[in-house]
């Protein structure tokens, strides 16, 4: 169960009468014909099978294409990480794999959860209740492996609402983890929102996903904090 | 509502090198009976997410299309998009002076209503590349091969110059499907229809990507849809080779003054 000590608005949300669709385990519906989701899922789960990483990144798209980009070899492999990113994913497609079997063979010391953006018609109290849904999960699944949720960036060329719900997830989500001696919340954004407010397509290409040169400037950062969680975990 | 010019009596049959919205202009490229085809319908896409990036995107191409002298202009969705996200396209693109304007998740309707709402104002560009149809769900293979063409017809009409390449609708999902089934029906139609159409060609890139086992690797398509950096230089291969030929092959004298 729960190690917040006092009751937190997550508690709230996760433990009330109504269930909160964010945090409620769901596999994604082949709407479109061809199976994508479930083959990637079964991918995920055999690929455990032989690997033990030291590392595993969950999470949506922009896991996937971090995946795809030289920074990945450069900065992640060395560190035997795997790469579960599925897009599209919302929270409660991250939580139906993680519940189903992407986490039955490997344990990992470090797992980086990375979700959130794509819950489109849920509330920031519903994505943050999800992604501490999540928290919760890996605990349970793998007691020893310390969680890294990584901020939602802001999306949009100028301000706009999902930019205000992503801040507000933050806001939460690392309230609800502070108190947590196995979780923390990192903000990787690097500052790609400019004075007037824009963002840049050279770091977004299209407002949302980054470029090679958006994911270099999240993941150096990231890289060294990692580094410095699995030299910790390895003194424990 | 965009002006898309000229209207054709929807009863004209004669080629004029015009698109109606209601019917691909030539006999030949009819849909069986005189309905009007979804797929070759120019739409826009809704904000529904809520912080407008599509809009921004294109308003984004527009301005391009005002700094810019592209010799090779690419149109499409994420197939496209995505490219210039990797190596390949500083290595062997960009030095063809190209530009990207790639969509992800656009529809044929999505990129005809881009073409006739300023992606193509003040460029004239020697080639075009088109990618798009994979995203198109409700559409059928016939309907989604007369949205390709229709795109195809503005972009003849509206850049006299430009020779139009489309490229072949990949297999996708891991195992046979019927979105495979649905997209080697389309590449079939476009092979016997596009050659009809002067200044374009179809090119299939799509070899080598299905094993004999059926399966898709995602060492070629990470997410059984979208490519690798891999998959990306398989298919720059054939196209890189065909683009020289017809940039090569365009004469300094018939070259358009853009101004």
């Amino acid at each position: 169960m729960h190690h917040i000590a006092n009751a937190s608005l997550t508690d709230k949300v996760m433990s009330s009468g109504d269930s909160n669709p964010a945090a409620t385990p769901t596999p994604c519906v082949d709407i479109q014909g061809d199976g994508r989701w479930m083959s990637l899922h079964n991918h995920f789960v055999s690929n455990s099978k032989d690997k033990e990483p030291d590392v595993l990144f969950v999470g949506d798209s922009l896991v996937q294409l971090l995946h795809q980009f030289e920074v990945w070899r450069e900065l992640f492999s060395p560190l035997h990480a795997l790469n579960f990113g599925v897009g599209g994913d919302e929270t409660q497609h991250v939580l139906w794999r993680l519940s189903n079997g992407e986490l039955a063979h490997i344990s990992p010391k470090v797992v980086v959860l990375w979700v959130g953006t794509h819950n489109h018609g849920h509330t920031a109290e519903q994505i943050c209740g999800g992604i501490m849904a999540i928290v919760q999960l890996i605990k349970d699944k793998l007691p020893k492996a310390y969680t890294l949720v990584l901020g939602v960036l802001p999306r949009g060329k100028m301000p706009n609402p999902l930019r205000e719900r992503n801040a507000q997830v933050n806001k939460l989500v690392k309230d609800a983890v502070s108190s947590l001696p196995h979780a923390s919340l990192l903000n990787v954004d690097p500052g790609f929102v400019h004075s007037d407010g824009s963002i840049s397509h050279q770091d977004l290409y299209d407002f949302l996903h980054l470029t090679p040169q958006g994911y270099q400037a999240v993941c150096q950062p990231l890289h060294a904090h990692l580094k410095g969680l699995l030299e910790k975990q390895a003194e424990n | 509502m965009q002006n898309i010019g000229a209207v054709q009596h929807p009863c004209a049959r004669k080629y004029s090198g015009y698109i109606d919205k209601n019917y691909p202009s030539s006999e030949a490229f009819r849909m069986s009976g005189d309905e009007m085809n979804p797929a070759a319908v120019a739409q826009a896409v809704e904000d529904i997410q809520g912080d407008d990036r599509w809009m921004s995107q294109h308003t984004r191409f527009v301005q391009e299309c005002k700094d810019a002298e592209p010799e090779v202009l690419f149109i499409g969705d994420s197939m496209v998009q995505l490219m210039q996200q990797y190596e390949i396209w500083r290595e062997l693109f960009s030095p063809l002076h190209a530009l990207n304007f790639g969509i992800g998740g656009d529809t044929t309707c999505n990129v005809l209503w881009r073409l006739q709402n300023g992606e193509l104002d003040n460029i004239g560009p020697k080639v075009t590349v088109v990618w798009v149809g994979t995203n198109n769900h409700e559409h059928s293979a016939e309907q989604v091969a007369g949205g390709i063409l229709a795109i195809a017809q503005l972009l003849t009409s509206r850049l006299p110059k430009t020779k139009v390449v489309v490229l072949g609708l990949l297999a996708r999902g891991e195992w046979p499907n019927p979105l495979r089934e649905k997209n080697v029906a389309v590449n079939s139609f476009l092979r016997s229809w596009l050659p009809r159409l002067g200044h374009t060609q179809f090119l299939d890139v799509g070899a080598g990507f299905v094993h004999s086992d059926e399966t898709i690797s995602t060492r070629d398509m990470f997410d059984f849809l979208h490519l690798t950096a891999a998959g990306y230089r398989a298919i720059s291969k054939p196209l890189i080779d065909l683009l020289l030929q017809i940039l090569e092959g365009t004469p300094e004298e018939k070259r358009a003054s853009l101004v």
